[in-house]
């Protein structure tokens, strides 16, 4: 198999996919409405206010970072490791300047960040941002965006605003080239006709904010 | 404020948490993440579950009570740990999860008959699962023995790319745990050559491209606890002969196994023993898989099952994200002296698609079986149910 990193070529079709299913957006509704709730069991998932409460201790250090966009929250979740019993909940960052990413530990109780850790070519699926970051750098590409805009048209009359009006989902791509040290999604991308682009080959990567088609 | 916008931006949609009341004292859930259900035979579950951001559903703490019997610890924690689908060309190979916990599809009641939705995206249900024996009277009715069968669902789908996976982690009446997932939505619809793949549609212009959904589960068996848990395999010699033999190998170690004609494993803790004596187990048997063997660098396809010792990082079989551990279950499965073990079981299905497979697609499953061996000294529900005869 030959894989290169070629921009010229890239062609986008529609693959011929009548699609039923949806990708959904909307929250739980019962979350919001609730206002004081029991303390969590052992075995509860992150309320929401220890989610609130874990980002923002593990975001104190890298608000300035994270302003600038070097350093993206990608999402929280419980710790799950049967050794501790205290409730605790992992941040997952990710540092763009340094391509690492950087896990901090928080335990609830204490309020305080108990253990990071930070490594290179570690890639945690991309987030919703991201997702969308990833499709505005497609739609960016001088040929790819208008191959897109053309789909989109096609497939529901109507111009494409932003990448948001596309039903995205991104999974990583670190096979080949720069991706394998770089944070690179590979996206699906739906149209309002349920027909899914064929993006198969384009690979858009988030740290050098380029699109590359693969080859194969 | 600051925080309020990170959140929006980056929270898992399926994650948010569900309104809780206070867990019973004893119990480590709380409603609506604690599930415990008593089926018709007295058969008993109890389990934890959670939507995680990466693994989508979650199942945790699961004890099984057989009938008249005290309960017993099975997993720690048990989810899906990987979905490897590498096309038969050779291009694409996705690594479906993902962001299982934001990918999941809202369930209707349609979808969970007769069942309970726990916030949006999970369904807990039962249903039957045919006979759970038959035994003729021989005229005597009295003598005869028949009972139906049930058992627990709780299932999450989720929606990758064209494909819906619905995962179900299915607990019986008979103490048995069979995790699976089905493969349904839309295929692909990439164009390839004949050779690798099969004309759908009209005539032989669109060939369909085959493809593997290599599909990996993580569970952390802790066996009336987490401590002295054993896993061993089994095989049968003999070929060709009329003699079968059994060889029984103790993984005291992290290993990398193969599947193999009659071949099984076990987890068993020697301390915790049935009314006979014999320790208590549950037995894993994979026999239903495609055996995807791909390159080199793919060498967590090389294995059917692993077992390693715990590792809270260890979570996925291939892009594990974090900085702590390895990246995959291949490397995980080193040389270190197994004290706790966790399981990790590849299963392969390799589709090659046919008509039928027009949208929506059928529902293709794969998974498999987690039994009981020698947790009760006999058939649990031998004098339960509604169907067994009057004692
Ligand atoms: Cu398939």
């Amino acid at each position: 198999m030959r894989r290169s990193w070629v921009l010229a070529g890239a062609t986008l079709s529609a693959a011929v996919v009548a699609g039923t299913a949806m990708f959904l957006s909307g929250g739980e509704p019962q979350a919001s409405q609730v206002q004081r709730q029991p303390p969590p069991a052992p075995g509860d998932p992150l309320s929401q206010d220890e989610v609130r409460r874990a980002t923002e201790v593990a975001t104190a250090s890298s608000r300035a970072h994270m302003a600038s966009g070097r350093i993206e929250l990608l999402y929280v979740e419980r710790e799950d490791d049967k050794a501790q019993d205290d409730r605790r909940a992992e941040a997952y960052l990710y540092d763009y300047a340094d391509d690492a990413l950087i896990v901090r530990t928080v335990d609830l109780a204490e309020g305080k960040v108990v253990e990071e850790s930070k490594g290179r070519g570690v890639q945690p699926p991309p987030s919703k941002r991201e997702e969308l970051r990833a499709a505005e750098l497609l739609l960016a590409h001088p040929k790819l965006g208008k191959g897109v805009r053309a789909e989109y048209k096609k497939a529901s009359g109507r111009q494409l605003r932003t990448a948001a009006d596309l039903q995205l989902r991104g999974l990583i791509f670190r096979d080949a080239g720069a991706c394998r040290t770089h944070r690179c999604v590979r996206l699906f991308v739906r149209l309002p006709d349920g027909r899914f682009l064929d993006t198969s080959r384009i690979v858009i990567d988030l740290s050098a904010k380029k699109v590359q088609t693969l080859e194969w | 404020m600051f925080v309020h916008l990170l959140l929006a931006g980056s929270l898992a949609v399926s994650g948010a948490p569900l309104a809780r009341t206070a867990a019973a004292p004893g119990q480590p859930c709380s409603a609506p993440y604690l599930i415990d259900e008593r089926l018709p035979n007295g058969a008993r579950w109890r389990l934890c579950w959670e939507m995680r951001t990466i693994e989508g559903l979650t199942v945790g703490r699961v004890a099984y009570t057989p009938p008249g019997h005290q309960q017993v610890g099975v997993l720690r924690s048990g989810a899906l740990a990987q979905i490897h689908v590498p096309y038969d060309s050779g291009e694409p190979r996705y690594h479906d999860i993902g962001s299982l916990g934001s990918a999941a599809v809202a369930l209707t009641e349609a979808d969970c008959p007769g069942g309970e939705r726990r916030g949006q995206y999970t369904c807990v249900l039962t249903r039957a699962r045919g006979h759970a024996f038959l035994k003729d009277g021989f005229g005597d009715p009295a003598e005869r023995r028949s009972a139906q069968g049930r058992e627990l669902v709780v299932l999450s789908a989720y929606q990758v790319g064209w494909y819906t996976y619905i995962a179900e982690w299915i607990f019986g009446d008979d103490g048995s745990i069979t995790p699976r997932v089905g493969a349904t939505g839309s295929l692909a619809g990439t164009t390839t050559a004949p050779k690798h793949g099969w004309p759908i549609g009209v005539g032989r212009k669109h060939f369909e491209e085959s493809h593997s959904h290599n599909i990996f589960w993580r569970m952390d068996f802790d066996i009336g606890g987490k401590a002295r848990d054993v896993v061993e395999q089994y095989d049968f010699s003999g070929n060709r002969t009329k003699k079968r033999s059994m060889i029984r190998t103790t993984l005291t170690r992290e290993t990398k196994a193969l599947n193999w004609p009659m071949r099984w494993w076990r987890v068993v803790d020697p301390r915790v023993r049935n009314a006979d004596g014999h320790a208590v187990s549950w037995e894993i048997n994979n026999s239903g898989s495609a055996e995807y063997r791909g390159p080199s660098d793919e060498a967590f396809t090389h294995s059917d099952v692993y077992v390693t010792q715990y590792r809270a990082c260890e979570r996925l079989a291939t892009m594990n994200p974090s900085p702590r551990c390895r990246t995959s279950v291949d490397a995980y499965a080193g040389k270190e002296r197994v004290k706790d073990p966790v399981l990790w079981v590849n299963v392969g299905f390799h589709h090659v698609a046919r008509d039928e497979d027009a949208d929506p697609m059928p529902v293709h499953w794969q998974g498999f079986r987690v039994t009981p061996r020698d947790v009760t000294a006999r058939n649990p529900a031998a004098s339960a149910g509604p169907s067994a005869p009057p004692q």
